[in-house]
């Protein structure tokens, strides 16, 4: 290069860009000006042209090769597989502390009080076995919104897809699948859950399955109390959450005695298998065999699932008042 | 849905061809690019949920491939230097395709041989650039390196790949198309 001219190796730059077409167009002017006069250039800057023809030729691949095909057939196996265990995960503060919320392709899988920081290493998830987690996008920001507009008493629904695979035993995820069917502003015991899964010596065995929801809120094992109407426990030693989320569904509770308990005497009552609701005293209700009860904070919470009034106590004549 | 797992088995058929064929190029026929790709996408996967809306999603695979590229040629050159092997340029050891395509007499094929004996980062700026047509912008970001020093790579890239094409009698006079 050097025993070029000068002005060829002062043109030699705006030459090669101008020959793959990025040259400004005073640049290309220039080159033009100087080729026409140089011969040595003009084939520099041909021989670039030509380049530019070859270049093209390998750019264009119009079919995959058999390597490519095999390749993005492998790679659509594995992230079948990936699919299946990844968990996209977002953290968010509430009312209630720190909520980390999980989602698998298939729906929901984890609703998580934090209390030991802020972080996924606070979280189950860290340590759960076969699960890869990310750190989730927009999808989860409309589920947090639900959460909080459930928090605020404007939503009673929550409609979300459920993953259930993070539960522990077919046995706790028949638990919580007759939980899921608790209504909102309802109440059930240990023993009545029990019972609907049909395994009513199970109570002990029940508190332990909703011990460990991974579902929280979304699955309201808030809604399972104890057969006394105390509130018996929540997450571990959540005890007062469990009071707020019931107060938000307008279940009236208490502090008074050894613990927070719903005021059953306050609650309108359904028999099993009944589609009519009652108030506590309904004298129906001393003619048939003692059963698990559902109790209702308010008539309308009975009357959203579809339950009508009792045509011999009458609530809708008779309500309970406070 | 909310994964967005639709959309990713968009980006796969959209981009999966292209990045692999990128990475072969990058890492040579020697490497496996196959695993590369496998993993950009793997990678990708696990972060297309906090991947914003508006993300440029093809620019955003080749960061991911490039970085996987340079990790595996920082190994391979670790593992040459421990076995003793021959460095010469950045990929010294000719393969037999290699040798094959250099007496090719088809102009893309003979290219490609000399593109496979550049400097790494001149082979992944020449290859982002006029192979797949990323701007300078972007391959800067790619290579740790400012558009204006992306841009001198494949200027430099060029100049070699048209110096070794001398003597072959594809140029002037004989059109390579």
């Amino acid at each position: 290069m050097s025993d070029k001219p000068a002005v060829c190796v002062r043109i030699a730059d705006d030459l090669l860009a101008t020959a793959i077409g990025e040259a400004s167009p005073s640049a290309a002017e220039r080159v033009e000006r100087h080729v026409a006069m140089c011969g040595s250039c003009r084939r520099e800057l041909q021989g670039y042209r030509a380049l530019e023809g070859a270049v093209a030729t390998m750019r264009a691949e119009p079919h995959p090769s058999e390597q490519t095909v095999q390749a993005r057939q492998r790679l659509e196996t594995e992230l079948a597989d990936l699919r299946q265990r990844l968990l996209a995960y977002r953290i968010f503060p509430s009312p209630l502390g720190h909520i980390l919320i999980a989602r698998s392709e298939l729906g929901i899988s984890l609703v998580e009080y934090l209390d030991r920081g802020t972080t996924l290493k606070a979280s189950r998830l860290a340590n759960e076995p076969g699960v890869e987690t990310a750190e989730g996008g927009p999808g989860l920001e409309a589920i947090y919104r639900d959460l909080m507009e459930y928090l605020n008493g404007r939503r009673q629904r929550l409609d979300w897809p459920l993953d259930l695979r993070l539960a522990r035993s077919d046995f706790q995820r028949s638990v919580l699948e007759a939980t899921a069917a608790i209504p909102y502003g309802a109440v059930v015991s240990y023993v009545g859950l029990a019972h609907d899964i049909g395994k009513a010596s199970a109570t002990r065995a029940v508190a332990q399955a909703l011990r460990w929801n991974p579902l929280p809120i979304a699955i309201p094992c808030h809604r399972v109390i104890g057969a006394s109407g105390a509130l018996t426990g929540y997450a571990g030693s959540k005890l007062g959450l469990k009071q707020r989320l019931l107060t938000i569904e307008g279940v009236p509770t208490t502090k008074e005695g050894d613990g927070p308990a719903i005021r059953a005497r306050a609650m309108y009552v359904l028999y099993p298998g009944d589609r009519e609701y009652c108030i506590p005293t309904c004298p129906s209700l001393d003619t048939r065999k003692p059963a698990p009860l559902t109790r209702f904070g308010s008539r309308r919470h009975a009357e959203a699932v579809g339950l009508a009034p009792c045509t011999t106590c009458r609530p809708d004549l008779h309500p309970i008042s406070g | 849905m909310v994964m967005g797992q639709e959309d990713f088995g968009a980006v796969v058929s959209a981009h999966h061809d292209e990045i692999f064929r990128y990475l072969r190029r990058a890492i040579g026929p020697a490497g496996d690019a196959e695993d590369l790709s496998q993993e950009t996408f793997l990678r990708a996967y696990r972060a297309f949920a906090a991947l914003p809306k508006d993300a440029n999603v093809r620019a955003w695979l080749f960061s991911i491939a490039t970085n996987l590229a340079k990790n595996y040629f920082r190994s391979e050159t670790r593992r040459r230097r421990a076995y003793g092997e021959v460095q010469g340029g950045a990929r010294a050891a000719t393969s037999a395709s290699q040798e094959a395509e250099l007496l090719s007499r088809e102009a893309g094929g003979l290219v490609e041989g000399i593109v496979q004996r550049l400097p790494f980062k001149q082979r992944l700026a020449f290859t982002q650039r006029k192979i797949h047509g990323l701007d300078y912008g972007a391959i800067g970001k790619n290579l740790g390196c400012s558009a204006e020093s992306a841009r001198a790579h494949v200027f430099q890239a060029l100049r070699k790949v048209r110096h070794g094409l001398d003597g072959y009698g594809l140029l002037p006079g004989e059109p390579a198309q």
